[in-house]
């Protein structure tokens, strides 16, 4: 991170604490904690994870590949092309007394887990561990449907992932009406700031405080936090915790992220991240449900709820 | 951009560890010839390196070819391995060598610094713009249409988990190469989703 005492306008991220982000390893928790107000932060870091997440879909999608021969009979490679597929056909065929689970062990490697952290069943094979809580997994994917309070949810490889739910699991989504922004709720609006208004891009609402207060963005966007006033379907007021009446205007585009939806909410065929505990059947108790367009990989500092709120939300405002 | 704390050359994405007891144990009874060891080594290690091979050299066949050849230089080296890295960098540095002997003279080109060092502007222009309009599936796609060192950095980082000095170890570049290399992989990648989106 850059923290150059002479540098006070460049407090970003750097590319180090980006990357290590987007691999799903843990950041400092100075970097965690602009990360939660830095709008540019948050755009670079889920462009990263982003093309992370293209990179890993792609490695999760590769083919079995026919497991190694037996040592002595891979002999110096002198053949190619269709003559030695079919040595090597061969030999594999033998190899598979050898080898056992290893198609297994290859398949979860890269079927959505992180490296190292492969797992021994094949039922959670569809499961991403989070980094920062043993046993809290995310599954990413497309909500294929909701049955009651169970959804089911395919992956980006294919894979089929049921998904229940509490009375005590948050939904979270972005979607585009805005009859939510209402007088009276909290909200964080974001957009291009124009005469002391921000065109919002973004609302999102019911979010709990940020932290610092205080949204970081990049140059001609702004970021305002506050309790609705005077909503109508122009736009509304915010009025800050010091008591500031900012103006927002919307449009069709403006997107508003619920941070508490009810699941018949839930949009079928949207992107979806359910995050919780996995069952020995394979099934994901769901702590929360996501429908976002954020890519990234959950990351929390540790198992409290308050933690994993903490990375949710920062997820949540992340989504672009 | 600098952090005083860090050192000059350290990143955050630090060097691995070296090799646990469990993979220099492997590595030990490989090469004492124990098969179970062989199958146990490829369970761990053989799908990461087929989904690097696999990204780097864009055709399956080839891509299994290459992991046995690599399984074969693993057999046979196990015992030349002095423990200075990861084995996981250091397996993927042998199936590195044994793409690019596959590849040389056929189709893997030499791509110049000028073009791999290729930077993004410091504004968020069209590209960057196109990269936050798109979904997963359109960068799947995109990476796939990158050029071959592009998608090898990428998979080595994102895919493989090694850490920047340990992409850097298998590249045989320095770290900061490394990370110019990203960058330019995904301005590439930028670029791509770009004139998709302009095609469309």
């Amino acid at each position: 991170m850059n923290t150059d005492a002479a540098d006070t306008h460049s407090p970003h991220l750097d590319l180090d604490d980006l990357l290590t982000e987007a691999s799903g390893q843990a950041i400092s928790d100075r970097a965690q904690e602009h990360l939660a107000i830095c709008w540019h932060c948050r755009a670079e870091a889920n462009r990263w994870n982003l093309v992370a997440g293209g990179v890993r879909a792609l490695a999760a999608a590769a083919p079995e590949s026919a497991p190694p021969a037996r040592p002595w009979q891979m002999g110096p490679r002198v053949l190619a092309g269709p003559k030695r597929r079919a040595t090597l056909a061969a030999s594999a065929a033998a190899a598979l007394v050898l080898i056992g689970g290893a198609s297994y062990g290859m398949s979860a490697a890269l079927s959505g887990h992180a490296p190292g952290t492969a797992r021994t069943g094949t039922k959670t094979a569809a499961l991403t561990a989070v980094s920062g809580c043993a046993g809290l997994e995310q599954a990413d994917g497309t909500l294929e449907q909701v049955n009651g309070t169970s959804l089911a949810i395919k992956t980006a490889s294919g894979q089929p992932v049921t998904v229940t739910t509490t009375a005590s699991t948050r939904a979270s989504m972005f979607r585009a009406p805005l009859s939510d922004v209402t007088d009276g709720a909290s909200v964080i609006a974001s957009g291009h700031r124009s005469n002391g208004t921000i065109e919002a891009g973004n609302v999102s609402v019911g979010l709990p405080r940020i932290r610092s207060g205080q949204v970081q963005t990049p140059s001609g966007v702004a970021s305002v936090q506050g309790t609705v006033s005077d909503a109508s379907a122009a736009g509304f007021t915010v009025v800050t915790s010091t008591g500031t009446q900012v103006p927002v205007t919307t449009s069709s585009a403006t997107r508003v992220m619920i941070f508490r939806a009810s699941l018949s909410e839930l949009q079928t065929g949207a992107r979806t991240i359910a995050v919780g505990h996995a069952g020995p059947d394979g099934t994901l108790s769901a702590i929360v449900v996501l429908q976002s367009p954020w890519h990234g990989r959950l990351q929390v500092n540790g198992c409290s709820p308050a933690s994993i709120d903490d990375a949710i939300t920062t997820a949540l405002i992340s989504g672009r | 951009m600098n952090d005083p704390q860090r050192d000059a050359g350290a990143t955050t994405l630090a060097a691995s560890p070296g090799p646990t007891c469990d993979d220099a144990q492997l590595l030990r009874r490989i090469g004492q010839g124990d098969e179970s060891a062989m199958a146990a080594f490829y369970r761990e290690h053989g799908r990461v390196v087929f989904a690097q091979v696999l990204l780097v050299a864009g055709e399956r066949v080839l891509a299994e070819e290459i992991v046995q050849d690599t399984m074969l230089a693993v057999w046979r080296g196990a015992g030349s391995f002095r423990g200075e890295s990861s084995v996981r960098s250091w397996v993927i540095a042998i199936a590195r060598r044994q793409t690019r002997d596959r590849l040389r003279g056929r189709r893997l080109r030499v791509v110049d610094d000028a073009f791999l060092a290729d930077q993004p502007g410091s504004g968020p222009g069209p590209e960057v713009m196109a990269l936050d309009r798109a979904e997963l599936a359109e960068v799947m796609g995109a990476i796939r249409e990158l050029a071959p060192p592009h998608r090898e950095v990428l998979g080595l980082v994102f895919a493989a988990g090694l850490s920047l000095p340990e992409v850097a170890a298998v590249l045989e570049i320095p770290v900061g190469t490394v990370k110019s290399r990203l960058t330019a992989a995904r301005t590439a990648l930028s670029r791509k989703l770009n004139e998709k989106g302009q095609n469309r």
